[in-house]
């Protein structure tokens, strides 16, 4: 069962369900096996496996339907900036405080197009052609989902920041220690 | 390179797509401008803390033993 955790972090993140999840790794092992002979040895296999799970994916719970949810236009946001205009030391006093937790919802309200990009790019580690070749689009295709996905996930992550008091617009807060 | 060049490639440079030449290109920036530098710090950080934050999650062990069974 090579690549399994990948691909169980990867139908966790896409279904947001571990018993979903299993169910969906399960049988993308099933249909690995039953069409093996299409696999052509010295190719990515990991991309290979994923490639199935994602397929699965998306023809059990979106009906097929790969027409995404769109993005909210949050324009050219880019966080570092947004937090230098606020004050903050963008790394030491935002990114060292942001919770495992959040990035990982922040990941979840991706639209699941844009989510399979960073997914396989950020998380696992891929090239973009071996992401191109997953997801059977253009390496082009990948870095422009890529890009839009980062932008709403910076913009995701400083909503939160906002929101839990990290930072506030016009300047640093002082968090109280517990 | 001026930062603008920068900051367009930022992305590739750290997602490791960039060409050898590219690479030089854009380490010899960033040698000479702390701003650009600074950037690239966080998109790095960034990036790790999305890995980190994802990777975590492991397939359970009953469910990676249900699996074996129905495979074998």
């Amino acid at each position: 069962m090579t690549h399994l955790d990948t691909l169980y972090r990867g139908a966790l993140r896409l279904t947001r369900d571990p018993d979903q999840a299993q169910d969906l790794v399960q049988e993308a092992y099933l249909r690995a096996l039953r069409y093996q002979h299409s696999y052509q040895q010295g190719t990515n296999m990991r991309a290979w496996l994923f490639a199935i799970m994602r397929n699965l994916f998306w023809d059990r719970f979106k009906g097929s339907r790969k027409e995404d949810v769109s993005l909210d236009d949050v324009g050219e946001f880019v966080l570092y900036d947004k937090l230098r205009d606020e004050g903050a030391k963008p790394e030491e006093d935002v990114l060292n405080k942001l919770a495992a937790s959040e990035v990982v919802e922040a990941v979840e309200k991706l639209p699941p197009l844009h989510r399979e990009v960073v997914l396989l790019v950020d998380v696992e580690g891929f090239s973009y052609k071996d992401a191109a070749q997953t997801l059977g689009v253009p390496i082009g295709t990948v870095m422009s989902r890529l890009h839009r996905a980062r932008q709403q996930l910076q913009k995701s992550l400083y909503d939160y920041a906002v929101e839990s008091g990290i930072v506030h617009t016009g300047g640093m807060k002082q968090v109280p220690q517990p | 390179m001026n930062c603008k060049d920068c900051s367009e490639k930022l992305d590739r440079y750290v997602d490791r797509e960039l060409n050898d030449t590219e690479v030089f290109e854009l380490k010899l920036h960033l040698e000479g401008c702390p701003d650009c530098e600074d950037q690239y710090e966080f998109q790095s950080h960034l990036k790790r803390l999305v890995r980190h934050s994802c990777d975590c999650d492991t397939a359970p062990p009953a469910f990676r033993e249900k699996l074996r069974q129905i495979l074998s």
